[in-house]
């Protein structure tokens, strides 16, 4: 046996040695059950969606997995390709999936184990009926219920006339606001938006314009940081009747993960992303102009104390 | 119409008349029927046969069973995708648009050379440089690739008539179901990546390849073929030394058309993602509706497609220069030396300057915020007139071609309300019509105004379907004969027991309005530009980038301005169809034979008989082709336009999207894809009639 080999060996046999010390000090202090890091050296890839505030969730997520040691890739994905990918293992997780506006596709590889749901996002969804603000000074009772009943002509347009007109959210997410606007036989024909970007372009339109607009739609959203809405305040009973209560964002995992990295797999698990968190960072990029992986960067490195705990429950 | 004045002309029986007195008597007592049987009127849902259920297990079946040979491929075409991505990131900007620059001079013009320096230059300033060599990679690997499937088969097809029989049709499927109704199938069989993207390029990139280079080696000389006989060739030789050398230049048209097809399709890519290009921006503008910002994004494909075509025009012209006499090496290889004296200077300087390396964040232009202001001042200010344009057109024009007169007349719209006493009217006005049409010019156009005013007062969703789909296959059998009948009446069949039909019909009204309307608009600009060379020189690249730009941008400011609804799709769509007609009819006005033109001026015509009686009716077969492609292009604008909220077909493929249910995307597909070959084929059919009456 050369000198170099035993070399070698006695520091393979030392660096056992620091590795069972090291764990059995973790084990012993600490009540909590350390996870392997697994594959560290094999890159996590996380899903970056069409929209600015799961970027942030994504990049904060990420750039927490960073701090643990973790190498991570983000990789620009499709809403609707992400689902095959995530199941096929090609991307790692896609970390803000809203339940409104997800079709069938997530669902049928949910239930068919094809995707692990890893738990809530953290954040308080909203989705209801909002309006401009100057639509209040046409139909001054809002946001009662009854008043936006009565106000429907306020509403009309050209197509629609005498009923008011609503705009639903595309036809591929559901068609809830359609069957309570039916249930209660109210004066609005729904007339189907198409895109998310039409919506937008809708709300942008009717503000330049103080034309009237009423429409279905969630929050947190970005755009509602530059524009102002109230929400229509529709009774109780006939949200959860329509199951419009409050849609569900959460974090979706190749079921892979948790086998090849235990950490990240619990860390993402602890990871809660509030609208504290999200909304001013959202209008630092999208008002604001700023770059997304640098506001996300800077939030990691000055709110260690948020992100700690996400990370010890891992490690 | 009475039989006893239509026996006075026994002709006009034998001409085809008979029949559509029969389809008359059938419509009207159709029309009596409806309210007895109202499943005339509407297909009725219990009649349906879901074919989609058993599409959706086979191809199930399918993708489970041969997942493993896609995905083989798929991971054999990552690694070239990967090697271009990686090389055109890893070269210095300035050095790659020298390489461009010293291409074009070599092989186009001191223009081209400036035109594609300052096109790729644009990249860099907006601060895209990046994400545009991605979707270049992109376009690079899924040109080439389609280029030599496309080949392969145009080859295949030209020498078995029995191949080429098969390979038509598969061509029209492929160029005209939308890469949306396939999807979910291809992103199973694929995986998740840019090659799904590429692989949805080169379905659609493929068929003009093909069909150039059937075309190329039909019109090969019968002399040219001998003179290859005479001196000897083995038929082997013959082909490849002969016969497709001589094919080349048509074959060069096809590898224009191809590169175009393949870069109007990385929209779909990015749709996928996975490959941060230039669509991905595009596509992520447009969900926040910034039109600056898209405008910005959508240029840069506009001017990627812009360069290929114009390079790919330069090198299949080319190919017909004869060799030049070339007097020393350092003339022959001029070129290759400036371009590797580049490639030493630049790299070198990137290794100093980082500038060099990667463009500088701190010298990107990006006005995107001044045009987004720009259009919030054109919305602010003339909403108004923008209000009254389009509700001028709904209640005049779109209402009534889609509910007919009968529903879209109200006091709201046109401010009175339809009585019994004004559909007498109407029904005797058309009458009356319709026989002195019959009287004084000929049963064609009494049989097309008698059409015309049913369809104007039931619209195309009133229209009982038997009425709808007997007419159709009777002008299918008229224009084309027993096959394009049949091929029509099983198509609307098909649409008809899967359940689309009224999908359908919506489709083809908003269609039909947007083509009828690029028609007459094309038309005037095509005229126009056909006798005004400063218009044909501006109007030119209006159209290259209204055809390339990603057809999402121009969607944002006609949703600011006009709102979700069927207007703003109708826009969309005539924006994107309006561009064969003006080329078609430039086209086909200027290729008007000059000794005609010179005799009929000799004769004494006024420009106006001119154009009317001499040039529109030679520039016909040409002008009915872009009629054709303006289809074409509305069809596959539907699928955009169900983004803006319009109902139909394209909405249908969305909604099969969101679902997930691989069957319910492909029928919708192919119903739209059915809908665009029966059109085609009765237009060609009536083209080659009037091609032959003129002696053509």
């Amino acid at each position: 046996m050369s000198i170099n080999n035993m070399i070698k060996q006695s520091r393979r046999i030392a660096r056992a040695a620091v590795l069972v010390l090291g764990a059995t000090v973790l084990l012993g202090t600490g009540s909590i059950q350390a996870a392997d890091m697994g594959a560290k050296n094999e890159p996590i890839k996380l899903a970056m969606h069409e929209w600015t505030g799961q970027h942030i969730t994504t990049l904060i997520s990420g750039h927490v997995l960073e701090k643990m040691g973790y190498e991570v890739e983000f990789v620009t994905a499709g809403y609707l390709g992400a689902g095959t990918a995530i199941a096929d293992g090609n991307l790692t997780a896609s970390l803000e999936v809203w339940d409104n506006n997800l079709g069938e596709f997530f669902p049928k590889l949910l239930s068919a184990g094809k995707l692990e749901d890893l738990g809530d996002v953290g954040l308080d969804g909203k989705e209801g009926w909002i309006y401009p603000a100057h639509m209040s000074k046409k139909c001054p009772g809002l946001p009662a219920w009854d008043a936006f009943k009565s106000c429907a002509k306020k509403f009309a347009s050209a197509e629609t006339y005498p009923k008011g007109r609503f705009l639903e959210y595309p036809a591929d997410w559901g068609d809830r606001s359609t069957q309570l606007i039916k249930a209660e036989k109210l004066d609005y024909t729904p007339i189907p938006a198409g895109s998310e970007g039409a919506m937008v372009a809708e709300l942008k339109a009717s503000v330049e314009t103080e034309t009237p607009l009423v429409m279905m739609f969630w929050a947190p959203h970005w755009i509602l940081a530059n524009v102002d809405v109230g929400w229509v305040d529709i009774p109780h009973e006939q949200l959860a009747n329509s199951s419009m209560l409050k849609p569900r964002t959460f974090k979706v995992v190749w079921p892979g993960t948790k086998g090849k990295w235990p950490a990240a797999y619990e860390a993402l698990k602890s990871i809660k992303i509030t609208n504290a968190i999200q909304e001013p960072l959202m209008d630092l990029v999208d008002n604001q102009g700023k770059d997304a992986k640098t506001v996300t960067k800077a939030w990691v490195d000055q709110n260690e104390a948020v992100w700690k705990p996400w990370v010890q429950a891992a490690m | 119409m009475s039989n006893g004045r239509a026996s006075q002309r026994p002709s006009a029986l034998k001409t085809g008349f008979a029949p559509w007195l029969f389809l008359g008597v059938g419509t009207i007592l159709c029309l009596l029927a409806v309210d007895v049987a109202p499943w005339l009127k509407e297909y009725p849902e219990n009649w349906v046969i879901p074919l989609s259920d058993g599409i959706t297990a086979a191809a199930s079946w399918f993708v489970d069973n041969f997942k493993w040979a896609f995905r083989g491929i798929s991971w054999l075409l990552n690694w070239p995708m990967w090697g271009v991505q990686s090389v055109l990131q890893w070269l210095p900007w300035p050095l790659t648009i020298a390489f461009f620059a010293i291409f074009a001079h070599r092989y186009g013009s001191f223009r081209l050379a400036l035109f594609t320096s300052l096109a790729l230059g644009y990249m860099a300033v907006v601060g895209y440089w990046s994400e545009s060599m991605n979707t270049l990679a992109l376009v690079t690997l899924s040109v080439p690739l389609s280029i030599s499937i496309g080949l392969a088969l145009g080859i295949v097809a030209f020498k078995s008539e029995r191949t080429d029989r098969v390979i038509q049709p598969t061509l029209d499927l492929m160029q005209t179901i939308p890469a949306f109704a396939y999807l979910i199938p291809i992103l199973f069989l694929f995986g998740f990546g840019p090659v799904v993207g590429l692989i949805s390029s080169a379905i659609f990139a493929i068929p003009p390849m093909v069909r150039n280079t059937i075309l190329g080696l039909k019109q090969v000389p019968p002399a040219v073929l001998e003179s290859g006989i005479m001196s000897g060739c083995t038929p082997r030789q013959r082909f490849w030394q002969v016969e497709l050398p001589t094919a080349l230049p048509q074959i060069m048209i096809g590898v224009n058309q191809s590169t175009m097809a393949a870069l109007s399709m990385v929209i779909i890519a990015a749709i996928i993602g996975g490959f941060d290009d230039i669509g991905w921006e595009v596509l992520s503008t447009m969900r926040k509706a910034q039109f600056g910002n898209s405008l910005l994004a959508g240029m840069v494909i506009a001017l990627l497609a812009m360069i290929l075509d114009r390079l790919s025009w330069a090198l299949a012209n080319q190919q017909n220069v004869p060799n030049r006499p070339r007097d020393s090496l350092i003339s022959r290889y001029k070129h290759s030396f400036i371009a590797l004296a580049a490639f030493i200077v630049i790299t070198i300087l990137a290794q100093l300057l980082p500038a060099f390396a990667t463009y500088p964040d701190a010298w990107v232009f990006y006005p995107a915020d001044s045009l987004n202001e720009f259009v919030n001042y054109i919305v602010r200010n003339y909403w108004s007139v923008m209000e009254s344009i389009k509700n001028n057109t709904l209640f005049f024009i779109m209402l009534p071609l889609r509910n007919g007169l009968s529903v879209a007349i109200n006091p709201f719209t046109w401010g009175f309300e339809v009585t019994p006493v004004m559909i007498w009217g109407y029904a005797i006005a058309t009458t009356l019509l319709t026989l002195w049409l019959y009287l004084r010019k000929s049963w064609r156009h009494a049989t097309g105004a008698a059409v015309f005013a049913l369809f104007l007062f039931f619209g195309t969703t009133g229209t009982p379907w038997p009425v709808f789909i007997g007419i159709t296959t009777l002008v299918a059998y008229q224009a084309g004969g027993r096959r394009v009948a049949l091929f029509a009446f099983f198509s609307m069949a098909f649409m008809l027991i899967n359940g689309l039909w009224h999908p359908v019909m919506l489709s083809v009204y908003l269609c039909g309005t947007a083509v009828l309307l690029s028609i007459i608009l094309g038309g005037l600009i095509g005229i126009w530009a056909a006798h005004n060379d400063t218009v044909s020189s501006i109007i030119r690249p209006i159209n290259d980038t209204l055809q390339t730009m990603p057809q999402f941008v121009l969607l944002i400011p006609v949703l600011m301005l006009f709102r979700v609804g069927e207007f703003s799709a109708l826009l969309a769509v005539i924006a994107y169809a309006i561009v064969p007609p003006i080329r078609y009819f430039e086209h086909g006005l200027r290729s008007v034979p000059t000794e005609i033109v010179e005799a009929a001026r000799q004769m004494g015509c006024t420009p106006r008989q001119m154009l009317f009686e001499v040039k529109l009716p030679l520039a016909l077969p040409v002008i009915m082709l872009g009629l054709n492609q303006a289809i074409m292009y509305g069809l596959g604008m539907l699928v955009i336009a169900a983004m803006v909220g319009t109902q139909g077909l394209g909405q249908q493929i969305f909604l099969a999207l969101g679902k997930a249910d691989m069957g319910r995307g492909i029928v919708t597909g192919l119903s739209m894809a059915l809908v665009a070959m029966v059109a085609d084929r009765i237009l060609q059919a009536y083209s080659r009639k009037r091609q032959e009456a003129l002696g053509l």
